[in-house]
């Protein structure tokens, strides 16, 4: 026999299938509005700004790149910058090998959904392309529909979108990459962007 | 008790600024853990969902693993089974080969600190560069990691600093955790840019789907999987659970247990390859079925690797991670390890405990750790005969009270003698690491009759 079909043997000699699934859990009523997720969004050493719409959309973020790459390069998914318009930012290269990202300052992406309970973002696999984007660059900006909030992490995998477990990755983003590996004292920015904002668009 | 376990917390952690700061950096992951708890409404009720789930997916293992499997190969993904740690070690290997991998970047995974798969795959040319930044400096100081989410902290920044000059010529004299970790965010995403392959661990693996679910603060573990060509996930059997679901429930008690924080700041979920690249899936058993079939131990197997009964451990906190001499330190280790490992070397580990309960009570699974502790004293583990002795002349002495008041006469008088033989023992870490109480200048039942009354007092 095979080391699977002989794994799969020890497994089956020491189970009985007596234990039941428990009955899906029941979670506590929370609120799902901007201001309840901003505030775990902080929390977790993100900003929340919103929600906004239209020119002052596009003002907020054109100002954040003025703000944190006044010459480095900035690039928006093609979503990001159907909301945008044009701006001091460009489209992220179709060709573009992730390494090819390494200098990148500022990413513009579209959030899918978001956590209230939490303060995480969820990024589409087909959104963050490429896979490398969200996690090079130095900061990150999400823009995100409030009405896409929900409560808790329950919510959020039950309505997670169609495809999102058939494309590669679905990442739940919690604020910048963080350590406190050193005597437990925080610090942003370990690996990945130092810094996250999440800007909530009405609709 | 575990002596030898005494032994190496004396030459590891001795008494003094270390174990002060060592215990206040554990204490302080305990403290956040019990905010967090106390702040979510649902969190107990989490705590006994998450066992129940764990109870039927491990009592239903090969009808999910055998799904997983289906899905994840469905996705474009190779599973691998491997029976033990070499079976690991040897399918890693060949997996880089295939791709002439020869560097490898690599996030947190205790099951493969378990089966010492870095060292065995340097023997064989390959450079291994661990990127959790507290996996680094062990591994730049060569020492495993002392605890399973913070593997550095046993060491002080002070240590750290002059590690990272040596190693990254960081400023001398420069102990500041922002520039230290700043200095090896710079020389380790040359590394990132320059791997052939990235290895991981998983925190959970979803049957229903096939998608691997991998956490971190850092993003290492996406960078990683990001860049390289080849992804190679190792994990334990039993990381397997049915549903999407299901991972709520974990999700939502992982972090809180781990550092009180509500979520940690990247949450993967990882279906099938990246375009253009390989994801291997490696299942490793390593005595784990072995410990399924233990319907004692088996709920052990629920672990979702949190370091919760660590933080809380009054011998961990004091002893530090190493001292366990296993990859999985603190009360779990303790219950782990006489069934994980082969040999009577890690048999006493159940015995240093003070049973106090505070692993039990702070487990998000809900293992009964210090009742498990208890049965492996009691079951196989090989116990002294002149322990055994001792205890039935202890249970002669404690039948006769003439004799118990005899027995307490004589020890008073021979104090000094004590005392002396305390103090004359450096070697025997047993009683090097305790003192004797002050003497009590009469027995207890003198002192009761002599006591202040209640009525007495003002």
């Amino acid at each position: 026999m095979s080391t699977r079909d002989d794994l799969l043997a020890r497994v089956r000699a020491a189970v009985i299938h007596a234990a039941p699934a428990p009955e899906p859990f029941e979670p506590a009523h929370r609120r799902s509005d901007f201001a309840a997720f901003a505030a775990q969004l902080a929390a977790a050493g993100g900003e929340g700004i919103g929600p906004l719409a239209g020119a002052a959309l596009r003002e907020c973020v054109a100002d954040l790149c003025r703000r944190f790459a006044p010459a480095e390069r900035v690039l928006a998914s093609d979503a990001a910058l159907l909301r945008l318009g044009t701006g001091p930012w460009q489209p992220i290269p179709s060709d573009s090998t992730p390494h090819a990202l390494a200098d990148v300052a500022v990413a513009i992406l579209c959030g899918s959904m978001a956590v209230a309970e939490n303060g995480a973002v969820g990024l589409d696999g087909r959104e963050a392309r490429p896979r490398a984007l969200p996690v090079i660059c130095e900061r990150l900006v999400l823009l995100l529909e409030t009405r896409r909030i929900v409560p808790d992490m329950h919510a959020a995998l039950a309505q997670l979108p169609d495809g999102a477990l058939a494309h590669h990755h679905f990442t739940f983003v919690a604020g910048p990459s963080k350590t406190a590996d050193i005597e437990g004292e925080l610090v942003l920015g370990a690996h990945g962007p130092r810094g996250l904002t999440v800007i909530g668009i009405d609709g | 008790m575990s002596a030898a376990l005494d032994r190496r917390a004396a030459e590891l952690l001795p008494a003094g600024e270390r174990l002060t700061a060592h215990d206040a950096a554990v204490f302080a992951l305990r403290v956040k853990r019990d905010a967090a708890a106390r702040t979510e409404p649902d969190f107990e009720r989490l705590r006994e969902q998450a066992r129940a789930i764990k109870a039927h997916a491990l009592d239903h293992l090969d009808v999910y693993l055998e799904r997983f499997e289906a899905r994840a190969q469905a996705a474009g993904a190779r599973v691998h089974f491997a029976a033990d740690a070499a079976d690991l070690q040897r399918i890693t290997l060949e997996l880089l080969a295939a791709k002439s991998a020869r560097r490898v970047v690599k996030s947190k995974s205790m099951l493969t600190e378990e089966c010492r798969l870095n060292p065995h795959l340097e023997r064989h040319g390959i450079e291994v560069v661990d990127t959790d930044l507290g996996e680094r400096i062990v591994q730049l100081g060569g020492e495993p990691p002392s605890h399973i989410i913070m593997p550095a902290i046993h060491r002080t920044r002070a240590d750290i600093g002059a590690l990272f000059e040596r190693e990254m010529g960081s400023a001398p004299g420069d102990t500041d955790p922002g520039r230290l970790t700043a200095a090896a965010r710079r020389d380790l995403r040359a590394r990132f840019l320059a791997a052939d392959a990235a290895i991981t661990g998983a925190n959970f693996a979803v049957a229903e789907s096939g998608t691997l679910v991998i956490v971190t603060n850092e993003g290492n573990a996406d960078l990683g999987m990001a860049l390289a060509p080849l992804h190679i996930a190792c994990l334990g059997i039993e990381k397997v659970i049915p549903g999407v679901a299901d991972l709520a429930v974990f999700l939502r008690l992982l972090a809180r247990s781990a550092t009180g924080q509500p979520i940690s700041a990247y949450t993967s979920l990882v279906t099938g390859p990246r375009a253009g690249a390989e994801l291997h899936v490696i299942l490793v058993d390593n005595g784990r079925t072995r410990l399924l079939a233990n319907q004692r131990h088996r709920s052990a197997l629920a672990c979702i690797r949190c370091g919760a009964c660590l933080n809380t451990c009054p011998v961990y906190r004091r002893a530090g991670g190493h001292a366990y001499g296993w990859a999985v330190p603190g009360p779990i280790g303790a219950v782990l390890a006489p069934a994980l490992t082969a040999g009577d070397e890690l048999r006493s580990l159940p015995f240093a405990s003070t049973l106090c309960g505070s692993c039990s009570a702070v487990c998000p699974v809900k293992i009964d750790l210090h009742d498990q502790l208890v049965a492996w004293r009691g079951s196989d583990s090989p116990r002294a005969p002149s322990a055994r002795r001792a205890a039935r002349w202890a249970a002669r002495v404690l039948e006769r009270p003439a004799l118990y008041r005899l027995a307490g006469r004589v020890t008073r008088a021979l104090w000094p003698l004590l005392e002396r033989r305390f103090a004359a023992n450096p070697a025997n870490a047993w009683l090097a690491a305790r003192e004797l109480p002050e003497h009590p200048g009469a027995s207890f039942r003198a002192r009761f009759r002599r006591r202040a009354r209640p009525e007495d007092t003002p």
